[in-house]
């Protein structure tokens, strides 16, 4: 009821001061609001600073230097013109738009000056621009009660993996126990087997690694022959510099330093691209960030998965059983521990307010543009994808910026004369959680948007309500006025959801 | 798995490639471009003593209205004995002086046709105006007279009233004096350091090469150089021979003190990241050297060559040890000039003052072309505007945070490959659209369009030029193949008139598509810059049009490309619009064609302050067009060196801001409110004086003058002034100082002449002839109103210029010690060359005895008018005492209304305290009238 009274007061208060005013030329620009400011005969600047009387009021001639007695014309540099814009949202536009000669009011007031006829466009765009705004409202609406649950879902989450953690240590100890009783028994027996055969696995184990390396030769060698013409372009010149230089370092001369001897051997073409590169930074930066993000991710993975004991075989039964529960129990600790260590490192990041994000945790995003895919492993790390083989590294996970709304990758690959690449992730309410768009606004700084439940605030939500409401309102008010009633359900349909959005406090307008 | 290869090999790699960017990248490479030391002619030519010469001028007559004689070795029968190195010559040289209006000497000596030289030398063309020719004296009588000690008579021939030419037979020497005092001015070769070496057809078994860094010259015809020392009396200081980051004053370059410098080397160069304060040649070169002394007496001395040029300043005592006497009553200041090919075509300019040498230069090569209004407002420029969406937001920020722009830039990226005049289909696929979108409000777009072609049979321009022949080619005789932005590229011979005619024509809207009516160009790289070649440039012994050697053109080839795109413009619009076309490399000439920029300079605050001078170099040198990169191409200005450089850049006559692709994202919104706002103001300040701008780029266009001037060309007289070259004037009535340094807390300014100094922006009095030591303030740089001055202005900022045109003016009246004030309007389109049938306002505003008259420039005789509806909304009086209440207004009797007001709006900038306003005269702008305070 309160409410509904609060609303017909703000209709009259509209209703009155567009009766008032509209045809008046020295209130032009003029906020109804702020008419009044302005009905005296000597008006003082807002700044305090001297003095104006009525005539001078929108005389098209500063007095004020903050504008305040050229509200409706470009006299004054400061001054902002107040466009009502019925049937759209009202506007305050800089003096300097006011009769240049360009529409930028959409009910065309800033341009009376009789040289550019304006057509008025605020209906329309108002139009759209409610639509939105609802399409909106009802996105967020969706978003916020997904949001809630997937808060609630990463809750219930982080409770389970804290307990599950807690149970994992007690079996670490446990665990950890065991093994170490039967260590002591297994090295008892195995001391009594000999020194032989332990040197037959140091052997063997050599020997694998070898064969390992040579696997591995192979496999690079594929990946190489695979890479795009551009990349080859690329080696090549890469290789060729190289050899250069180790040239001149086997003929242990001293123009190294300056690179110019270097220089007259190679071909006209290369010369031509090196020197582009130093404008460019082209290529001489691609190779190496190809390789070395990989390099210590699988190294580590390698030396996870190694077997760390040999197949030696007796026939003693005991012996037998003894290192098969040690191997057992010796797989279940550490499978025990790797559990821990993930669980740990996964519950030790800044999971939100609410820990809401723990949903993202594990997972990727991807979006393709142009030739690139941009990978986004929220808490990881963001690449940048060219083709299968030509990875860039865009930033390693570092924090979430801006209360929660924007994720910050950052210390990625090194850019030529400039800084490393890092990425913002700005979250925006949509229904699914999707990469929607990637930019570089400056050359290695990218910035993505992630489209994401968890963009949906309820504060936002309010935010939005409000703005919709208030054109909503003048949507009313301009019924009103002009007479053109919608039909009776219509209006009370409206009134009725105007009611409804209604949030608590008023502050906010 | 695959990594461990890589893992193992790819650190030494990357340890390279790292080490290999930090020289390449953080350098500047200076084992890449020759030394006088590695260049022959130079270092031969410095080695030389005083005396060297051997030439006496015979047969001297007047013939054709000229001053004739050869130049023959005297004929002294021992002299080919003497252990030291002479002069020689084969045969004779002709030798020619003419005279033309204003005090203005051209000198000649060539090889004589007659006598079969087996080339004939180059002289650059289409670089003297023909209506320059026309000035020439016919001279009919020649007076001779023996001086003092003298064997040999010398010929006297009139050069103006106040000064004669004197040519000393033998020794030969050429030179300029007073009439009356017959104290000299400026002298040609009287060390006897002249040198001319003449063509010869190759003997068996002689070396002619040259090899630099892996690249050899074949020199078909051997040694060709040219050098002489030139003198200047009465010189306190030298200035000139853009193009070098150096100071203002030239520093000697040789002799005591300057042992191990380097001569000033003109040759125009791409120099990747290059030093201030070095006298290595940049991207363009004019060999025009002026020199000022006491009481502001001033002459110069300009060489029309566009060969490889290097310049020595011999600083006093660099020829302690020579026999030579000279008239020693006089403080002097010598030269030697070195060229590598080409023909001596020299000017001597008589002066007296600054400013008359400067107009008897640009007598010579043109004065400078009348601008499109928008081009002397605000330029944003980056590499790159990645696509029409980039553009979109990058305008539509401007509107957002109230900045007025004019021109959008477009740097290579925008086409297709590197294909100029081509567009990105992907990222600009609707180029035409994007222009329009822009052009509906008013503003402009400039696209890059580099003399490289990309060879590619598919790429309409390579195909057409190379069919037609129209490429330089190399030594040996085929297109010339290097390598720049697109890869494989040649390049287009534009000394010959035909391939500039052809190319034109390229602009054409029907032939470069996706160009509008508001497409503007821009040339790079036009030195040239050749990625691979010899010193990143064009290798000398390549061929152009009738046979000229690269070497012979080098430093005019970008001059002619600037001249082609330019006329392209012209052609484009029917005649009917000013063509816009801004160039790296320049030459003498180049201000006919537009505007230049300091190339690619750095962000520090040794760039900013090195670009003062530069600047002030290319203004005396004709060119008065141009500006250095805001913020710095190079690097990442800190927001306190971003602001400065708007501040400093805002008096630029070529105000552009421009950014290296890898550099952070700068445009003036990105470093928080205060500094878009500190940034905003800067450009306001541009914005709000463009009307007096604009008539100072009128003045310049009539006279030659520069926009942006030594303080001494204001003020020669005032000796204090002289070594001044951080602070410059604007036209005649304003004087900016920039602000070099992080965190400055103080600022000096020296404001010179007896009369007071009116604070831009705030109407403060300062006292002339001190130096202040101001506050510095974050919010401006100081700037000065001349007392007895008038300032127009226009205090309503727009989106761009173009919505400023009906918009009224303000002026400003800076009273003097007599009340009295005096200043100019210029208006026209702003676009056309209708301004040539005098369609245009030229208003000179009067203030005396209390009373504003404004007065008709224009002359009687005009075939086309232009006239305005604008008015004078406002007149500021600043150092008049409040106290008339009102003003009369004739004709028309009319009373208005004098009070009190701001003397800028806009909050922050200037002080709060009042200044006397005639309010709303309404004055219209091309009428005459007087405004009385009564």
């Amino acid at each position: 009821m309160k409410v509904a009274f609060f609303l017909s007061i703000a209709i009259l208060s509209l209703l009155a001061s567009w009766s008032s005013s509209s045809p008046s030329v020295s209130f032009l620009g003029i906020a109804p609001q702020d008419e009044n400011y302005f009905r005296k005969e000597t008006i003082k600047c807002r700044n305090g600073s001297r003095k104006f009387t009525k005539a001078q009021l929108n005389d098209d001639f500063c007095d004020c230097l903050d504008g305040t007695d050229e509200p409706g014309t470009s006299a004054c540099p400061e001054g902002k013109f107040y466009c009502r814009n019925v049937g759209h949202l009202p506007t305050s536009l800089y003096s300097s738009m006011v009769n240049d000669g360009i529409c930028d009011c959409c009910d065309g007031s800033d341009e009376y000056d009789g040289k550019v006829k304006c057509r008025n466009t605020c209906w329309e765009a108002g139009k759209k621009a409610r639509d939105k705004l609802q399409k909106l409202i009802d996105m967020y609406r969706e978003g916020v009660t997904i949001r809630k649950r997937e808060v609630e879902q990463a809750k219930e989450a982080i409770s389970k993996d804290k307990a599950e953690l807690s149970v994992l240590k007690a079996e670490e100890k446990s665990l950890d126990k065991l093994v170490n009783q039967l260590k002591v028994r297994k090295e008892q027996i195995e001391k009594a087997e000999g020194k032989e055969q332990l040197e037959k696995d140091n052997e063997d184990r050599s020997n694998a690694d070898v064969e390992e390396n040579f696997e591995t030769t192979e496999a690079s060698g594929k990946e190489d022959s695979l890479t795009s013409e551009d990349d080859v372009i690329g080696l090549v010149e890469q290789i060729s510099i190289f050899q250069d230089e180790s040239k001149s370092e086997h003929e242990d001369t001293n123009v190294a330093e300056d690179g110019s001897e270097s220089i007259e051997d190679m071909s006209k073409e290369e010369i031509g691209r090196l020197v582009a590169s130093r404008w460019t930074g082209e290529r001489t930066g691609q190779v190496e960030e190809t390789g070395s993000g990989a390099d210590s991710n699988e190294g580590k993975d390698g030396s996870l998965n190694k077997p760390s004991d040999g197949d030696s075989k007796t026939n003693d039964p005991d012996a037998d059983k003894i290192r098969e529960e040690y191997k057992e129990s010796t797989a279940r600790l550490s499978s025990a521990q790797e559990r821990i260590s993930s669980l740990t490192e996964k519950l030790k990041h800044d999971l939100g307010v609410d820990g809401e994000f723990y949903t993202l945790y594990g997972q990727c995003f991807e979006t393709k543009q142009d030739k690139y895919v941009y990978k986004i492993c929220p808490f990881k790390e963001a690449v940048q994808e060219e083709g299968q083989y030509h990875k860039t590294q865009l930033g390693y996970w570092e924090k979430f910026e801006e209360s929660y709304s924007a994720m910050l990758f950052s210390n990625g690959a090194g850019c030529w004369n400039g800084p490393r690449r890092s990425i913002k992730v700005k979250l925006r309410c949509g229904l699914k959680t999707e990469l929607t768009d990637v930019d570089e606004p400056s050359r290695c700084e990218y910035l993505a948007v992630l489209s994401t439940p968890l963009g949906c605030l309820d504060g936002k939500l309010k935010v939005i309500v409000h703005k919709h409401q208030r054109s909503s309102l003048l949507l009313l008010t301009l019924h009103c006025l002009t007479g053109k009633w919608g039909s009776q359900q219509e209006l009370e349909g409206k009134l009725e959801m105007l009611q409804k959005e209604k949030p608590e406090g008023h502050d906010e307008l | 798995m695959a990594s461990r290869i890589g893992g193992c090999r790819r650190p030494f790699l990357l340890l390279f490639l790292l080490s290999l960017a930090s020289q390449t990248a953080f350098s500047w490479k200076k084992d890449e471009f020759r030394n006088c030391n590695q260049t022959p002619f130079c270092k031969r030519a410095r080695s030389r003593k005083p005396g060297y010469c051997t030439l006496i001028a015979d047969q001297v007559s007047i013939s054709d209205g000229l001053l004739t004689a050869k130049l023959i070795p005297r004929p002294i029968p021992n002299q080919a004995e003497g252990e030291e190195d002479h002069q020689q010559i084969a045969k004779p040289l002709l030798l020619s002086v003419a005279i033309y209006q204003g005090g203005i000497l051209r000198l000649k000596i060539d090889e004589d046709p007659t006598l079969d030289p087996p080339k004939t030398r180059f002289q650059v063309p289409e670089v003297v105006v023909s209506e320059f020719d026309e000035t020439m004296l016919w001279l009919s009588r020649v007076s001779t007279e023996t001086l003092d000690g003298d064997s040999a008579p010398s010929s006297v021939v009139y050069l103006s009233d106040g000064y004669e030419a004197v040519l000393r037979h033998d020794p030969f020497e050429l030179y300029v004096r007073d009439k009356s005092s017959k104290s000299r001015l400026v002298s040609l070769n009287s060390h006897q350091l002249f040198d001319f070496e003449e063509l010869r057809v190759k003997n068996e078994g002689e070396e002619w090469e040259e090899r630099f860094k892996g690249h050899t010259d074949i020199r078909p015809y051997g040694p060709q150089s040219i050098s002489f020392d030139v003198s200047f009396y009465g010189a306190e200081f030298v200035s000139g021979l853009p193009e070098h980051a150096t100071s203002l004053a030239l520093k000697p370059t040789k002799g005591p003190g300057a042992d191990d410098s380097e001569p000033y080397r003109l040759f125009n160069l791409d120099v990747f990241e290059y030093l201030h304060e070095s006298p290595f040649g940049l991207y363009g070169s004019i060999p025009l050297m002026i020199a000022l002394g006491k009481s502001g007496k001033t002459s110069g001395f300009f060489w029309l060559n566009s060969a490889e040029m290097q310049i020595d300043v011999l600083a006093e005592g660099w020829n302690a040890d020579s026999g030579l006497s000279l008239p020693s009553d006089q403080k002097r200041i010598d030269t030697l000039w070195m060229s590598e090919a080409g023909i001596v075509d020299a000017f001597f300019f008589a002066g007296a003052g600054p400013k008359d040498v400067v107009s008897q230069y640009t007598a010579v090569t043109g004065k400078p072309a009348m601008p499109q209004h928008f081009a002397t407002a605000y330029h944003q420029c980056r590499w790159n505007y990645r696509d029409e969406e980039d553009v979109e937001n990058v305008d539509a920020k401007f509107d957002e945070h109230d900045i007025p722009y004019d021109v959008l830039w477009l740097d290579i990226e925008h086409t297709d490959g590197k294909r100029y005049m081509t567009w990105d289909s992907v990222m600009f696929p609707h180029p035409e659209e994007m222009q329009k979108k822009l052009a509906a409000k008013g503003r402009h777009m400039v696209t890059i369009v580099d003399p490289h072609i990309k060879r590619d049979d598919n790429y309409y321009i390579h195909k057409e030029a190379s069919e037609k022949g129209y490429y330089v080619k190399d030594s040996s005789g085929k297109d010339f193949d290097g390598w720049c932005w697109p890869g494989s590229s040649s390049y287009l011979d534009v000394l010959s008139p035909e391939v500039r005619s052809w190319f034109s024509d390229k602009f054409g809207f029907d032939s470069y598509k996706g160009s509008t009516p508001s497409l503007y160009i821009w040339n790079d790289m036009n030195e040239p810059s050749v990625f691979n070649g010899p010193e990143i440039s064009m290798p000398r012994d390549a061929l152009h049009f009738g046979g000229v050697e690269h070497r012979e053109l080098h430093n005019a080839y970008g001059y002619f490309y600037h001249m082609a795109t330019s006329n392209g413009l012209v052609k484009r619009g029917d005649g009917k619009d000013r063509p816009f076309v801004l160039s790296r490399a320049f030459f003498a000439g180049t201000q006919r064609f537009g505007s230049v920029w300091t190339g690619d300079n750095t962000a520090d605050w040794d760039h900013l302050r090195a670009s003062v001078p530069m600047i002030l170099t290319l203004g005396l040198s004709g060119i008065s067009f141009s500006g250095a990169d805001v913020g710095g191409f190079f690097g990442n200005p800190e927001p306190e060196l971003l602001v400065r450089w708007y501040q400093l850049g805002a008096f630029y006559p070529f105000f552009r801001a421009h950014a290296h692709q890898d550099t952070k994202r700068r445009e003036p919104w990105l470093f928080g409110e205060r500094n878009t706002k500190l940034i905003r103001q800067a450009i306001h300040v541009r914005y709000m004086l463009l009307p007096y701008f604009y008539t100072v780029f009128r003045e310049s266009n009539t006279t030659g003058l520069p926009i942006m001037r030594p303080l001494w060309m204001e003020f020669p007289s005032d000796e204090a002034t002289f070594n001044n070259d951080e602070a410059f004037m604007v036209g005649s009535s304003l004087l900016v100082q920039g602000i070099y340094t992080e965190r400055a807390k103080h600022v000096s300014v020296y404001l010179p002449g007896k009369e007071l100094w009116y604070d831009l922006l705030s109407g403060s009095q300062y006292k002339g002839s001190q130096t202040h030591k101001l506050v510095a303030l974050e919010d401006r740089i100081p700037a000065f109103q001349r007392a007895g001055t008038i300032i127009p202005r226009k205090d309503r900022y727009r989106r761009s210029s173009t919505q400023m045109v009906n918009d009224p003016y303000t002026l400003v009246i800076a009273l003097n010690s007599s009340r009295a004030a005096e200043g100019e309007l210029y208006i026209d389109d702003g676009k056309s060359f209708e301004f040539l049938q005098g369609a245009y306002i030229h208003r000179r505003f009067v203030f005396s005895n209390g009373k504003l008259t404004s007065l008709d420039l224009t002359p009687n005789n005009k075939k086309s008018k232009f006239t305005s509806q604008t008015v004078i909304e406002r007149i500021i009086l600043l150092g008049y005492s409040p106290g008339p209440k009102n003003a009369l207004i004739k004709p028309g009797n009319e009373k208005v209304e004098v009070g009190l007001g701001p003397l800028v709006f806009e909050t922050g900038l200037g002080s709060s305290s009042l200044v006397v306003t005639i309010r709303k005269p309404s004055l219209p702008v091309d009428k005459d009238w007087t405004v009385e305070l009564v």
